[in-house]
């Protein structure tokens, strides 16, 4: 580690991990909720639970993207964080809020949280992935903003590259576009066409982007190729996500009550979307193949390249597969959407911040990289995290396919519930990937603990 | 063996058209990596990936339409079933040959062959 106030990426890397192991425990409840409709009822019902499951998913990714800002920051920069105290502070005070909005979604039914939130005085609630109290956005955004001033004033006083202002444009647009979250207008075409504005101009805008700076420090790091290289492919990568990807929204505008030029519009810049992520992959092969040294974290590369591989196949491939208009007609809202969305969220931002947690834990632990045998456990919940979720995805894709087809595609459609129940099977072997998957990020929580004899860099040629 | 520059160009289009076949330019690309093909002499580089794309796509081609056609066939057009795996199966598999694709197209933009010389 080259400056000390790095390693406050330690805290939010823990907290991120510990709220990954929530958001898993509840995938698992929710699957089999799916196939034992009355588990756990009325302690958690299916909706607190789903609401539980997202809400962790999305604070502990933002977690990590702090934790891997406050890493990458100051080496960039070449210059120590800007203000220590304040990121500790706020780590404590993001940490708090969320804890207290998770048990106010367990503890107390939704209306009586919005009541003594007071959301009637500016009603933003009850909107998936949005569900947090008022006070909690409002506290989101204070987080936010002290953390893109702190990062802000660390690259803007340092060394500024390519990496890093890419990093805090993908930061900046990140707590921007959460503004949208405030705005809750009575017209429901409204409110679902600037929910929008916020859920997909973050994942398939924003994101991208912090998403591709992360992966080329990491790739700078284990191979030691050229920054030149690296930044040219940087370029081209955001210009793509944000060409395809802002007009891409469209391809939410089709049934919701917009106007029908959004048909045209959302398939075609929608379909551009897989090059970004296309991009990357071809980027982090690239790179990896000309490496100039062996890094001893193996376990760093493969994460990185299992990222650029996994968020091709769940965005990009995924993505394509209902992104047209006259294939979303029929699959808008089934199984395949739930299919995408899981992979896509794994395979890009979950492996993204793991990839980071891999290459800069050992180094804030004070060692080059994890003892071989803590590297070979880690690897082992690589696969197996990645490969259950493959399965996950393959899963409810076979389950939307048949959802499809029984309930919008076929001469005689049956009900909704009837498809369900025609589909049982799906479920059952999805909670089964689902467990499987949990096993994985057991694996992964013990690879931290293996002991064993330190790795070193081979010297260069 | 050296490798002067027009190779190493011609088998980075070689890869390239290989993956622009497997992805937006079905059939195109594989006339364009013939062609390419043709200006090759044996045991260079150029050669050995312009092969490699024609085997990639030839045994992609048989995989993914073979096998979906005689899920199809066995299976029957109209049961749900049949577009489960038709579907699953295509999409999967499909992109398994493009990363394969992406890779190959790596190594040659270094001038290698997939496995270390
Ligand atoms: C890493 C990037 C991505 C993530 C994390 C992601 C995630 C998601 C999620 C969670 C949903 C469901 C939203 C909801 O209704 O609750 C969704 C919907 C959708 N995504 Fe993505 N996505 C990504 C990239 C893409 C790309 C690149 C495409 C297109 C090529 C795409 C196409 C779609 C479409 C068409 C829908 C709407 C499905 C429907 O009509 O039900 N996504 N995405
Ligand atoms: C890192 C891993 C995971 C990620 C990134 C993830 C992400 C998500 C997302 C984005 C949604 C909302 C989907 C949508 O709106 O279409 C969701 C819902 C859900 N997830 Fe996960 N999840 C993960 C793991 C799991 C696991 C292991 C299970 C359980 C076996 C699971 C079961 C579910 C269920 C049942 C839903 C509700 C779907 C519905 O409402 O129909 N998830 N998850
Ligand atoms: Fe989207």
């Amino acid at each position: 580690m080259k400056y000390e106030s790095q390693s406050i990426a330690k805290l939010y890397f823990i907290a991120a991990i510990g709220l990954f192991v929530g958001q898993i425990l509840f995938g698992v409840i929710l699957g089999l909720q799916y196939v034992m409709g009355d588990f756990l009822f009325p302690e958690i019902p299916f909706n607190v639970a789903r609401m539980v499951h997202t809400n962790l998913l999305i604070v502990w990714l933002l977690f990590g993207f702090m934790g891997a800002a406050y890493y990458l920051v100051p080496e960039e920069s070449e210059r120590e964080l800007y203000s220590p105290k304040l990121a500790i502070l706020m780590f404590w005070i993001f940490l708090v809020a969320g804890a207290l909005t998770i048990l106010g979604y367990l503890l107390v039914p939704y209306a009586t949280l919005a009541e003594i939130t007071m959301n009637d005085l500016l009603p933003t609630m009850g909107r998936e992935f949005l569900e947090q109290p008022t006070i909690t956005k409002i506290g989101i955004v204070i987080v936010a903003l002290a953390f893109i001033f702190n990062i802000g004033m660390t690259i803007l006083t340092g060394r500024k590259t390519v990496i890093s202002l890419v990093l805090l444009t993908g930061l900046v647009g990140l707590a921007v576009f959460f503004l949208f979250s405030f705005y809750n207008p009575e017209n429901l075409v409204l409110d679902k066409y600037f929910w929008w504005f916020v859920v997909h101009l973050w994942v398939e805008g924003v994101w991208e982007l912090i998403m591709a700076s992360l992966l080329a420090f990491v790739l700078i790091k284990v191979t030691g190729v050229d920054r030149e290289v690296i930044e040219k492919w940087l370029y081209i990568i955001i210009a793509m996500a944000l060409i395809s990807g802002l007009i891409g929204t469209g391809h939410h505008f089709f049934w919701i009550g917009t106007p029908d030029y959004w048909q045209w519009l959302g398939s075609i810049f929608s379909a551009l979307e897989p090059i970004p992520f296309f991009m990357m992959t071809l980027f982090a092969f690239n790179v990896v193949n000309k490496r100039r040294r062996e890094h001893p974290n193996k376990a760093a590369t493969l994460w990185a390249l299992g990222t650029a591989v996994m968020a091709f196949l769940g965005a990009g491939v995924w993505g394509f597969l209902h992104t047209l208009a006259p294939v979303n007609f029929y699959t808008h809202g089934t199984q395949i959407t739930a299919a995408h969305g899981h992979m896509a969220f794994y395979g890009a931002y979950v492996m993204v911040v793991l990839t980071m947690i891999s290459y800069s834990m050992p180094i804030m632990r004070g060692q080059q990289a994890a003892n071989a045998k803590a590297q070979i456990v880690e690897m082992w919940s690589f696969w197996l995290m990645t490969v259950s979720m493959v399965f996950i995805t393959l899963f409810l894709t076979g389950a939307g396919i048949l959802q499809v087809y029984l309930q919008r595609y076929s001469d005689t459609p049956i009900s909704f519930m009837e498809t369900q129940s025609k589909v049982e099977m799906f479920y059952w072997m999805r909670e089964i990937a689902g467990l499987v998957f949990l096993i994985g990020l057991i694996v992964y929580i013990v690879s931290f603990f293996v002991k064993g004899e330190e790795v070193k860099m081979a010297e260069a040629e | 063996m050296k490798t002067d520059e027009t190779q190493l160009k011609r088998a980075s289009d070689a890869a390239l058209t290989s993956l622009l076949n497997l992805t937006i330019l079905p059939v195109i690309g594989f006339i364009a990596l013939l062609l390419i093909y043709r200006k090759t002499r044996p045991g260079d580089i150029d050669r050995y990936h312009a092969l490699l794309g024609i085997q990639i796509n030839i045994i992609a081609a048989a995989v993914l339409f073979l096998v979906s056609t005689l899920m199809i066939l066995l299976g029957g057009f109209d049961s749900p079933w049949t577009w489960v795996y038709v579907i699953t199966y295509f999409t999967l598999v499909h992109t398994v040959f493009i990363v394969f694709a992406l890779w190959a197209l790596v190594r040659a933009w270094s001038g290698d062959k997939l496995k270390q010389a």
